[in-house]
């Protein structure tokens, strides 16, 4: 029993802090507040029930934030979000990315605003990796942990989702539609 | 020697501080000398904090911070409550419901929290619920309110049921409201969360009343059968016809609501 509340205390601890960054999160993945809502609770009970499955010294943070976004993914909106979301990509090769001088500068100039629907418009495989790298600045290896991929994966989404961002923010009509979530290069 | 492209792959992971430390030197020379490789890598510099300012973009309600805290403690003290001492005996079948002072606790804890999870689900249903019918309601007055509450003016169900065709995904059957005492306007095409719906409007002496015919959606979260006569507006809804939910809206007495919702049914 001391060892159950020892773990009750040890997980209050590691959990607080991250309580913002997991519901910010929670509302990107899922753009609902009830349902972020929801999402906070239910990973949270989930996380805690399951604290024992965590191996200390391990991420916590990246623990935590993949029970979070598997509990997105079997939601409703999540399983939805996963019918429509698939990307034609090499996973794990790094794309090449191109460089255009007006688009370079187009997110820095971006207003608050604008970077925000910028964002929503990103195909949700792109802005989660966006936001898990800018947002929450985790290393390319905690990314891969949260999402279970390879580190490779990570790093062409992170470059890709910030060319799309670029061009998105840059007015320009890039050859990927966000509907689909697909792109071509 | 890598050339410039070469480098420019690497600017992301450089800016986020994930390039390995044997390209490091190497890209930090290049930079020095390149200044369009370096405007770059400042541009990504400024991009990645623009993003994470603009994605720190909400803020969980105190309320919901609250709930998830308590839980958090309910679920410690639960951990917390010791075990019910070993008994000297088996318990009897009169007695094993029975709560003994050291287990009580866990079943009132136990019963607790099923409680609050189903009062939970309760109210947050009824919210949904509650919220689905005020928008409808809503829809009803800001027609009634409108120049044009109708698209179609007739009061002819041969007329109005063949001009909803095309317009509205389902097809359905109008009532014959002659020899009722309710007359029928007309109709119009309706949206309920970007679904469309077909709106008629019926008239009971003075009062107007709304028929509102959707698919039935998730989205569209009523009770399966329902009548509200809390607002001054009475509302009944039901399901009919393979998946169409019909949602009648209007002041007339409750009673008046009921008489054009059986119309409505017979016509199916």
């Amino acid at each position: 029993m001391k060892e159950n509340s020892d773990s009750g205390s040890e997980f209050e601890r590691l959990a607080t802090p991250l309580f913002d960054s997991l519901y910010n999160f929670a509302r990107w993945l899922s753009g609902d507040e009830a349902e972020a809502d929801d999402l906070v609770q239910e990973a949270f009970t989930k996380a805690l029930r399951g604290f024992a499955s965590f191996t200390p010294g391990t991420d916590f943070r990246a623990w935590i934030f993949r029970i979070l976004r598997n509990t997105f993914l079997t939601s409703r909106t999540g399983l939805r979000a996963k019918l429509t979301d698939s990307l034609d990509e090499d996973e794990g090769e790094i794309i090449a990315v191109t460089w255009e001088t007006p688009e370079s500068l187009a997110v820095a100039a971006a207003t608050r605003d604008a970077l925000q629907a910028a964002l929503e418009r990103l195909p949700a495989p792109y802005r989660e990796v966006i936001l898990l790298c800018d947002v929450e600045e985790m290393k390319y290896k905690e990314i891969a942990e949260v999402l279970l991929i390879p580190i490779g994966t990570v790093m062409s989404r992170v470059a890709r989702g910030r060319k799309l961002l670029r061009q998105s923010l840059a007015g320009e009509r890039p050859g990927w539609s966000a509907s689909a979530g697909k792109m071509d290069e | 020697m890598m050339n410039c492209t070469e480098w420019q792959h690497r600017i992301d992971a450089y800016v986020d501080a994930e390039l390995p430390p044997s390209d490091l030197h190497a890209f930090r020379a290049h930079v020095e000398t390149c200044p369009a490789c370096a405007a770059m890598t400042l541009s990504v510099t400024e991009s990645k904090a623009a993003i994470r300012r603009a994605g720190h973009r909400y803020t969980a309600s105190p309320e919901l911070r609250a709930q998830v805290f308590a839980a958090m403690k309910r679920e410690r003290s639960e951990q917390h409550q010791p075990l019910p001492a070993r008994r000297e005996r088996p318990m009897s079948r009169q007695e094993w419901w029975r709560p003994t002072s050291t287990a009580w606790p866990r079943w009132g804890i136990a019963i607790a929290a099923l409680l609050l999870v189903v009062v939970g689900l309760f109210l947050v249903t009824r919210r949904q619920q509650s919220t689905a019918l005020a928008e409808l309601v809503d829809l009803h007055v800001a027609d009634l309110a409108s120049a044009n509450p109708v698209e179609v003016v007739s009061t002819d169900r041969h007329t109005v049921k063949p001009w909803f065709q095309g317009k509205v995904p389902f097809t359905f059957d109008l009532p014959e409201v002659q020899g009722s005492p309710f007359s029928l306007l007309g109709g119009r095409v309706t949206y309920f969360h970007q679904e469309p719906g077909a709106q008629l409007l019926f008239r009971y002496q003075r009062h107007l009343i709304s028929v509102f015919i959707f698919r039935q959606t998730a989205e569209l979260s009523l009770p399966a059968s329902f009548s509200d006569q809390s607002s001054s507006f009475r509302v009944r809804t039901w399901i009919q016809g393979g998946g169409l939910r019909y949602v009648v809206v209007g002041d007339a007495a409750p009673a008046i609501i009921q008489q054009l919702s059986d119309l409505l049914h017979v016509a199916q």
